[in-house]
């Protein structure tokens, strides 16, 4: 059996949504009723300690590297957070982690993770209110605990630690393996009641579908892939079209879809969360995930860039005219980054197109005179035959 | 689910045995070393070579620990070779393929992708030109965010192709203290680099 460890660290929370929606049918999502405010547990129990140990990992997040410190990003992925799970929401710590890969993890304790790869592809609040209800769903449902009390063996136990990012080895390997994800019976529990928490909260469910489409598109982007096939994940659950049409079903129209205040609260981000991106080297995804993204924002320079790039690197077939397409037309947008005119010069360099590869290193230096290769790019001027 | 649940006990086995200390560990002694019969380099002082599960494809040497600081030998990459396998499970993934016609930039987003394939996250801190291997070549320094223990790792690497194939010797360690204790010590030995015969 075939895995996909992008479907694993991106999937094993969030994207089971759409798997359990069919049988979400069965239950009424209005049957649901959410519990009161936990109070802490008991430091001697077991659920005690689980929280002690994620209080220590969460004190290691704040202090860490990869959490994003964005006030104003901070702020709105709280108020979405609350929006979503009313008298919780003071119990309910959302940190933005720079990780360019589609996942969120809750922890018991109610520190939630959102990572930046899945930031960068929910289109608006709806859809991240999709993951963020959907995590908010195993809190409230205290699947953590359940997940722990099973974990009878000491492997077990430990897979269960790396779910939440802990730290070492360890934690990183079987992190990678995709060996952690909530029992399939939780995961629809979850997605059952992340859709009644976006249901209440006024939220567009019918955005729930749309984030499955749209990560199926991006791994199918890679030829001969057949996530239906192949996945763990595709294999273990329903047919897709099942999936869809069930969320379908659900949808509740005339919700909020949001999507300037996601766009606003996202626009700082934005250069990181891009650079991430195309830093991945998973060229077919991240074309797939820009064609999108341009189709919906056609004006921004950024994203015509970045798929340009990812064009230029994967460098199959016919990439390099179109990522000469996309450059010429990113410089004919607002605010073109001064990388367009070094990728410009690159792909000039590499055709022996003297003139136009010093035209475009010079603009290049000319705006980022303080590149990290500048050095690099003027050996290159130097070197080009007159 | 079988197919996990073996991996599982793979990951696990490999890893018991690599922090049990069952990794093989050699020394490499001061003094001149070839590396993969091909790569010559000056040494001012021992350095230990790991191989197995935690050591990846190319030779691998570290001061301080597997985990801690890495400098990793690429020796004659060819074109069309891979520079590093798939990660378990990720066979979907695209393959980190060396072109023999690939630009410092092109090579430098090729070692970045393979970096940050488990979440970590890259910085290019700086990309020059410099002598290696007796002729042209390029030098990288960068900044990773580690994902698994979300430690801060500074690199630095001196890359060049000869004859269409990659070779670099490319140096990480935790930004404070391990990596600026070395730094000076990786460029006088990326310095001394040459090819046999």
């Amino acid at each position: 059996m075939k895995r996909r460890p992008f479907l694993m660290w991106g999937c094993a929370h969030c994207a089971l949504l759409a798997a359990s929606a069919a049988r979400a049918q069965v239950t009424p999502p209005a049957a649901w009723t959410q519990p009161p405010r936990f109070a802490a547990p008991h430091p001697g129990s077991d659920e005690g300690g689980l929280w002690a140990q994620m209080a220590r990992e969460e004190q290691r997040l704040r202090r860490g590297a990869s959490v994003i410190r964005d006030p104003k990003l901070d702020a709105y992925l709280k108020a979405v957070s609350c929006r979503l799970v009313g008298d919780h929401c003071e119990d309910l710590r959302v940190y933005a982690v720079r990780t360019p890969l589609f996942n969120a993890v809750m922890a018991p304790n109610g520190m939630m993770q959102i990572w930046s790869g899945l930031l960068l592809r929910v289109e608006n609040e709806a859809q991240l209110a999709t993951i963020v209800g959907h995590e908010a769903g195993h809190y409230l449902q205290r699947h953590s605990v359940e997940r722990l009390r099973d974990a009878k063996s000491r492997s077990a136990a430990m897979t269960f630690f790396a779910a939440f990012g802990l730290v070492g080895a360890l934690a990183q390997l079987l992190a990678v393996a995709g060996l952690y994800s909530y029992s399939r019976d939780q995961e629809r529990e979850a997605d059952r009641v992340g859709l009644v928490l976006m249901q209440r909260a006024g939220y567009d469910t019918r955005e729930a579908a749309k984030v499955w489409d749209n990560l199926l598109d991006e791994l199918k982007a890679r030829p001969g892939a057949d996530p239906e096939k192949d996945s763990i994940l595709f294999a273990t659950h329903p047919g897709i079209a099942e999936r869809r049409d069930a969320l379908v079903q659900m949808a509740q129209p005339d919700g909020e879809v949001g999507e300037a205040a996601l766009r606003e609260a996202l626009k700082p981000a934005q250069p990181m969360l891009l650079a991430d991106e195309l830093a991945r080297g998973q060229y077919d995804q991240t074309i797939a995930l820009l064609d999108r993204l341009v189709a919906r924002e056609p004006q921004r320079a950024d994203l015509r860039y970045t798929r340009g790039e990812a064009r230029r690197l994967r460098a199959d077939g016919n990439d390099v005219m179109l990522a000469v397409d996309d450059f010429k037309q990113t410089i004919a947008l607002a605010e073109p980054p001064p990388a367009v005119y070094r990728s410009l010069g690159l792909v000039y360099r590499d055709q022996r197109q003297r003139d136009a590869a010093v035209q475009s290193f010079s603009r290049y230096l000319e705006l980022a005179p303080d590149a990290a290769d500048a050095g690099m790019i003027k050996s290159y001027l130097e070197e080009l035959p007159s | 689910m079988k197919a996990t649940i073996h991996l599982s006990r793979v990951l696990l086995l490999a890893l018991v045995l690599a922090l049990a200390g069952c990794a093989t560990i050699s020394k490499v002694e001061r003094g001149q070393q070839v590396v993969k019969d091909r790569l010559v380099v000056q040494l001012d002082g021992p350095w230990n070579q790991f191989d197995g599960t935690l050591a990846g494809t190319w030779p691998t040497w570290t001061v301080e620990g597997q985990t801690v600081d890495r400098l990793v030998f690429v020796v004659g990459l060819k074109d069309g070779g891979e520079l590093a396998p798939p990660l378990p499970g990720a066979k979907d993934q695209r393959p980190l393929t060396f072109r023999a016609n690939m630009q410092p930039h092109e090579i430098v987003a090729l070692y970045q992708a393979f970096l940050t394939r488990d979440g970590s996250t890259f910085t290019l801190d700086k990309l020059e030109p410099v002598r290696f291997l007796e002729g042209s070549g390029f030098r990288f320094r960068f900044s990773v965010v580690r994902r698994f223990d979300d430690v801060r790792i500074s690199g630095m690497g001196y890359a060049a192709v000869r004859g269409g194939e990659l070779f670099a010797i490319v140096y990480s360690a935790p930004r404070l203290g391990f990596f600026p204790r070395y730094e000076a010590q990786i460029d006088k030995m990326a310095q001394s680099a040459r090819l046999r015969g």
